[in-house]
């Protein structure tokens, strides 16, 4: 009893345990993807129309009647979601101590992200470990060691690797690199055919940028630092910026058929995970 | 050295730097702070922004303080600012220390003494060689003299002999030992002055700056020394009188009275008023307490001028009764002399003797009843006595008119004020038909102005004077028709007093009144004293010196007998020191005060001479004080700077916060403990008290415990629905913690658990039972037989154990008809939940505290019988069973509680059928 009780505190990380609570308080919310596909389960009977597989019919419904039931079993067709997260040291970051860092949430969201998929069957895997996607309580934990050790490609931005067709790519970050970066990189899977999602993650000074006088500002990865006499006079140009950051954003995302929203350190992560899996779950069904 | 009141600077040239602040201030504002150093991600986004108008950054206002502060507090300190600065030796060449000690030096001696030693300090310190000069004559009346160079160690062996002298300095003498020294100049001299001038202050100060820089130190106007002048004495007050140097300024002291013995008689305030130099004060005490007075002293003022020694001439006037004729014995009762006697006795010291015998001693009134003529020798000597001060009262009578006219006739001076009629006047009597004549208000000029005069007075005869030119003038008391009835003339010095009856009730009821004590008292008083020629005339040695402190000790071996001119020119030097001289018994005071020198303040110094004051105050270096300042503001500062570039950490911060808790807690929690509220006693002790309430002994067993909180509380409900008795909730009683007193009755469950009791414990129930308070111990098991004590069971040997130190009676079965079987119910036996066993009480029928027994064992375990919970329920069954069992319990506690809180009144209430039989009802 008590081995079996410590093999479960084990299996479970603090992490992960966060991740889970929140991805079943989104699960509730979504019901699931009650739709005809491949898969096991079975569906529904339906009238037998043309071009319906013959393997399909089942022959005992049939035979109840004078009409041709095909089984249609419920979808369940497994896709593969490589998850990529923003290691670079500009996301060890918070402005206080009262809300965490953008790498804390981003695990988070990783993590959670991944259990909330692996329920509705999907494989998952992390960007550039070289794993296959997979799924399973086993990987879950996998994932999450691997999430919390923080293995994975640094960088602001994940490396072009060749991944199988079809499969879907969610990077979460900060997304402050340069546009054309961001588009090179988006474009490279794209034109892969790979479908993704780009989820924001930034700290709320980071959008508001809350400080006042003096200040000289210090980058986190080695960029030149950044003197201003008075930084609330610059705010609303800063704000600006920001903006037409994010706007270029989507406007990336777009084009490559993609996905962008933003999420804020300081609000509660399950809406951000809600409105991604909503969206991943619309690109999964295609 | 700059100075500024009690501060000072040592290094004052380095204030000019004190002018550079502004111009710091101007830096610091044009320099603004650096920046807050800030990591923060999306710094790709800030490049190449700019603040669109780049106002010069300002340093805050408060932060420029803050600095201009730190530099203030740095260039004071170096400056090396003093508080309450002593003087110091300057310069290289030698000290010379000029030292006043006359007597009026000797106030505030202390503070010289701190100076001095200071200063040979310092010289010892810089190896200086040092000069000593005084400005008194020593003890042998030789000049003051300098002392050669000494080394400073010598010098501070010279400077602890020297004391403050009780006579007046010579300065002069001390300018002239100036002339020949020989000194490596400059030197520094260091005046160590009294502040009071004798008119040779400015030419010693002459003589000092010859040497070199003369530092001036006196003492503030205030401290310098007051006079005590000679009192006046009035013959009813004494009338105290103080002189001082300064006249600026209100000043304030006050006197005491001293005995001969030290102790102090009485004390009278002096008010100096603005401008005046002299204040006096009436001491008017009963002439007993009066003539006690041997020493007048200001308060606090040790010098040998505040003391004023009271000789003879103070005390009670020495009068002398004349008393020529023993035929007067046949009936003392009614003699003039008797009454004389018994009214100058309060206030006077008399004599009575013949005119020869009284005036081989000092008098100073001679009063002479109604006498005839005197042998001519006799009379010679009063006249000259007379001539010479001396007061003559006479008394009118018979025999008073004829001599007189005898004197005349051998050529002697009458020793009259008025010339007389022959014969005298009868006002009232058997053949007469004038009334008897009253006294009428005293003349304002009269001796006597101001006295009341009774109105049953009255003087039946008199002796009338014959009309002269000055005869008013004369005349100090008259009756109501104008004529005169006290007359008195000059006669050389002295006065001849006549009152114009007699002393005795013969013609006058006068000397029966208050108002002849009155009267005579204020004759007493217009004398002078003692005239000085009984010890004027020899020269009297020492009897006792004051030193230069004003203190009275065996007389100086160098004083010499004060011959006749310096005591009546009241010369005090080394010589003749203040003090008393004579002898033992007839001894004469000599003090500073008598010779009543004028005190003046030296002003008029030589304007290169330095004044400064004495101050008591020690020295007090405020440079380690500044800089400690600055550095404390120094590290506020450093903080500050971090905290505005941002560089304070949070765990520096949070340190910060802890150590400036640290430093704040201690002082608060100091407080919180000072303020704390009233103590914990005195709570339990207003619980116990304001309600009567039921108490029972903590056992420490817990069930036992609640089992006695709740049986009390069901017999507090009980006693409260069916007698006057209402207690409050009952409390539980830790015996070696809480006061007994309060509790009427204690119930004490005996349980072999219960500890030993303390010693304090033993002491409160031995108090306790003794003093009327009832134990009631319950063994709560069902009766084994007979015997208590018998160590049959865990309850007895418990019981046996705890009580063994207690003071308990003997004990028996409670007998029928004890006042507990009908203090309320009538019962016979005593049921708890148990029935049957037996109730033991105090044996000896001694009548204590009411006749209530200090101690009841039993075993019924009552509690257990009354406990009810909260809503009133039972909460054990009773064994055998029954209601009734329960009823008789709650009855057996009713009793019981009656027969704790009102004694005997029950038991009287037993007899009243015995009494009503014996009344015969």
């Amino acid at each position: 009893m008590r081995q079996r009780a410590e093999q479960l505190a084990a299996t479970l990380p603090p992490l992960l345990v966060a991740a889970e609570r929140v991805a079943s308080t989104v699960a509730q919310g979504v019901h699931g993807r009650r739709r005809i596909g491949q898969g096991e389960t079975f569906w529904q009977f339906r009238q037998y129309t043309p071009g319906d597989r013959p393997e399909t019919i089942d022959w005992r419904q049939s035979a109840k009647s004078d009409r041709v039931f095909v089984r249609e079993t419920e979808w369940e067709a497994a896709q593969s979601v490589w998850i990529w997260r923003d290691l670079s040291p500009s996301m060890d970051w918070r402005s206080s101590d009262a809300i965490p860092t953008k790498r804390e949430r981003a695990d988070l969201m990783t993590l959670a992200l991944a259990a909330l998929l692996m329920r509705g069957g999907e494989h998952v895997a992390l960007l550039g470990l070289g794993a296959r996607p997979a799924t399973g309580r086993s990987v879950l934990s996998r994932l999450a060691v691997n999430v919390e050790r923080g293995d994975g490609p640094g960088g602001d931005l994940p490396p072009v690797l060749p991944l199988a067709r079809h499969g879907h790519v969610v990077m979460i970050g900060d997304l402050l690199a340069p546009l054309e970066d961001i588009d090179a990189a988006v474009r490279g899977y794209a034109e892969a055919g790979i479908r993704g999602y780009l989820l924001q993650i930034l700290d709320p000074a980071e959008e508001a940028l809350p400080y006042d006088g003096r200040v000289r500002f210090e980058g986190t990865e080695g960029e030149e630092p950044w003197l201003l006499t008075r930084v609330e006079s610059v705010r609303g140009d800063y704000v600006a910026r920001l903006a037409a950051q994010r706007a270029g954003l989507r406007a990336i995302a777009r084009a490559a058929g993609w996905t962008f929203s933003s999420h804020r350190g300081d609000q509660p992560p399950q809406a951000a995970l809600l409105a991604l899996y909503v969206a991943l779950s619309a690109t999964l069904k295609r | 050295m700059l100075t500024f009141g009690p501060l000072a600077f040592a290094q004052p040239w380095l204030l000019l730097a004190l002018a550079g602040l502004p111009l710091l201030w101007l830096l610091l504002r044009v320099t603004p702070p650096a920046p807050r150093s800030l990591r923060f991600p999306a710094i790709r986004l800030l490049h190449g922004l700019e603040a669109p108008e780049e106002t010069p950054a300002r340093t805050p206002w408060w932060l420029i303080l803050l600095r201009t502060a730190i530099a203030g507090a740095i260039i004071m300190g170096l400056a090396q600012p003093l508080l309450n600065p002593s003087t110091r030796a300057l310069g290289g060449g030698p000290l010379v220390l000029a030292i006043d000690d006359a007597w009026t030096a000797a106030r505030d001696w202390p503070a010289r003494e701190t100076v001095l030693h200071d200063l040979l300090d310092q010289a010892e310190r810089e190896s200086r060689a040092v000069m000593v000069l005084t400005t008194a004559r020593d003890a042998l009346d030789r000049a003051p003299l300098a002392t050669g160079l000494l080394s400073a160690a010598d010098a501070r062996r010279v400077v602890d002999g020297i004391k403050p002298k009780p006579w007046p300095g010579d300065r002069a003498a001390a300018a002239a030992a100036l002339q020949d020294i020989d000194l490596p100049l400059p030197a520094h001299v260091v005046w160590l002055s009294d502040g009071l001038d004798a008119g040779q202050a400015r030419g010693f100060a002459e003589a000092l700056t010859r040497l070199g820089r003369v530092d001036f130190l006196r003492g503030r106007d205030s401290g310098l020394a007051r006079l005590m002048l000679a009192p006046e004495s009035d013959g009813i007050a004494l009338v105290v009188r103080l002189r001082r140097a300064a006249p600026e300024g209100e000043d304030f002291a006050t006197v005491l009275a001293m005995a001969e013995d030290g102790g102090l008689i009485s004390q009278v305030p002096i008010a100096f008023a603005e401008g005046k130099l002299e204040a006096e004060a009436r001491l008017d005490l009963p002439a007993e307490m009066r003539n006690r007075i041997t020493r007048l002293v200001i308060d606090g003022e040790t010098t040998a001028g505040a003391v004023m020694l009271l000789d003879e001439r103070w005390r009670r006037r020495p009068v002398g009764l004349i008393d020529a004729s023993p035929l007067e014995d046949a009936q003392p009762l009614l003699s003039e002399l008797y009454y004389l006697d018994r009214a100058l006795e309060p206030f006077t010291e008399l004599r009575r003797g013949t005119v020869e015998e009284l005036l081989q001693r000092d008098l100073a009134v001679v009063v002479a009843p109604d006498t005839g003529q005197m042998p001519a020798a006799e009379h010679n000597r009063l006249e000259a006595w007379v001539e010479s001060g001396g007061v003559l009262l006479r008394f009118a009578g018979p025999r008073l008119a004829e001599g007189a006219r005898t004197a005349g006739a051998e050529g002697l001076a009458p020793l009259l004020p008025v010339p007389l009629r022959g014969g005298k006047r009868t006002l009232s009597g058997v053949l007469t038909w004038a009334e008897p004549a009253r006294l009428s208000s005293f003349d304002p000029a009269s001796p006597f102005a101001g006295l009341a005069i009774p109105g049953d007075v009255l003087i039946q005869r008199q002796v009338l004077a014959e009309p002269t030119l000055d005869l008013v003038e004369k005349t100090w008391a008259r009756l109501s028709d104008g004529t005169p009835l006290v007359t008195a003339a000059r006669h050389g010095d002295g006065w001849i007093v006549l009152v114009h009856t007699t002393a005795n009730t013969d013609w006058s009821n006068l000397p029966l009144s208050g108002l002849f004590v009155e009267m005579l008292r204020r004759v007493v008083a217009v004398s002078q004293g003692v005239s000085a020629e009984g010890l004027a005339a020899r020269a009297l040695p020492p009897v006792a010196t004051l030193n230069g402190f004003g203190r009275l000790g065996p007389p100086a071996a160098t004083a010499l007998a004060l011959g006749p001119e310096a005591a009546k020119e009241n010369r005090v030097g080394p010589r003749h020191p203040p003090g008393y001289y004579g002898s033992q018994t007839a001894r004469r005071a000599h003090t500073l005060g008598a010779a009543a020198p004028v005190l003046t303040p030296i002003r008029d110094l030589p304007a290169k001479v330095r004044t400064s004051f004495y101050s008591r105050d020690t020295e007090v270096d405020l440079q380690p004080w500044l800089l400690a300042a600055a550095l404390i503001l120094a590290f506020a500062d450093l903080i500050v700077a971090l905290a505005l570039r941002g560089l304070l950490g949070r765990a520096l911060s949070r340190g910060a916060a802890i150590l400036a808790l640290a430093m704040v807690l201690p002082l608060g929690e100091a407080r919180a403990q000072s303020g704390g509220s009233s103590p914990p006693g005195e709570a339990r002790a207003l619980e116990a008290t304001l309600q009567t309430r039921l108490a029972y002994v903590i056992t420490g067993v817990a069930s036992i415990d609640e089992t006695s909180r709740a049986g009390l509380t069901g017999l507090t409900w009980v006693l409260e629905r069916r007698t006057s008795i209402e207690a409050g909730p009952p409390l539980g009683v830790e015996l070696t913690r809480d006061v007994l007193s309060f509790f009427p009755l204690l119930y004490w469950p005996i349980v072999p658990e219960q500890r030993d009791l303390s010693e304090i414990a033993v002491r409160k129930l031995n108090a306790y039972m003794k003093n009327g308070g009832t134990i009631l111990f319950d063994l709560r098991q069902i009766d084994t037989g007979a015997t208590l004590f018998g160590g049959a069971t865990r309850a007895t040997q418990a019981l046996q154990r705890l009580t063994r130190r207690l003071e308990i009676p003997p004990l028996a079965p409670v007998p029928p008809g004890h006042v507990l079987t009908k203090a309320f119910y009538l019962m016979q036996d005593f049921p708890g939940r148990f029935s049957g066993g037996t109730l033991w009480t105090d044996a000896s029928d001694k009548q204590l505290n009411d006749g209530v027994s200090p101690v009841l064992v039993g075993s019924n375990d009552w509690a257990g019988a009354w406990a009810v919970n909260q809503r009133g329920r039972p909460l054990n069954a009773v064994v055998p069973g029954g209601e009734r069992q329960r009823e008789l319990a709650y009855r057996f506690g009713v009793n019981l509680a009656m027969y704790a809180m009102t004694g005997n009144y029950k038991a009287d209430q037993v007899h009243v059928p015995f009494i009503l039989e014996r009344l015969g009802q």
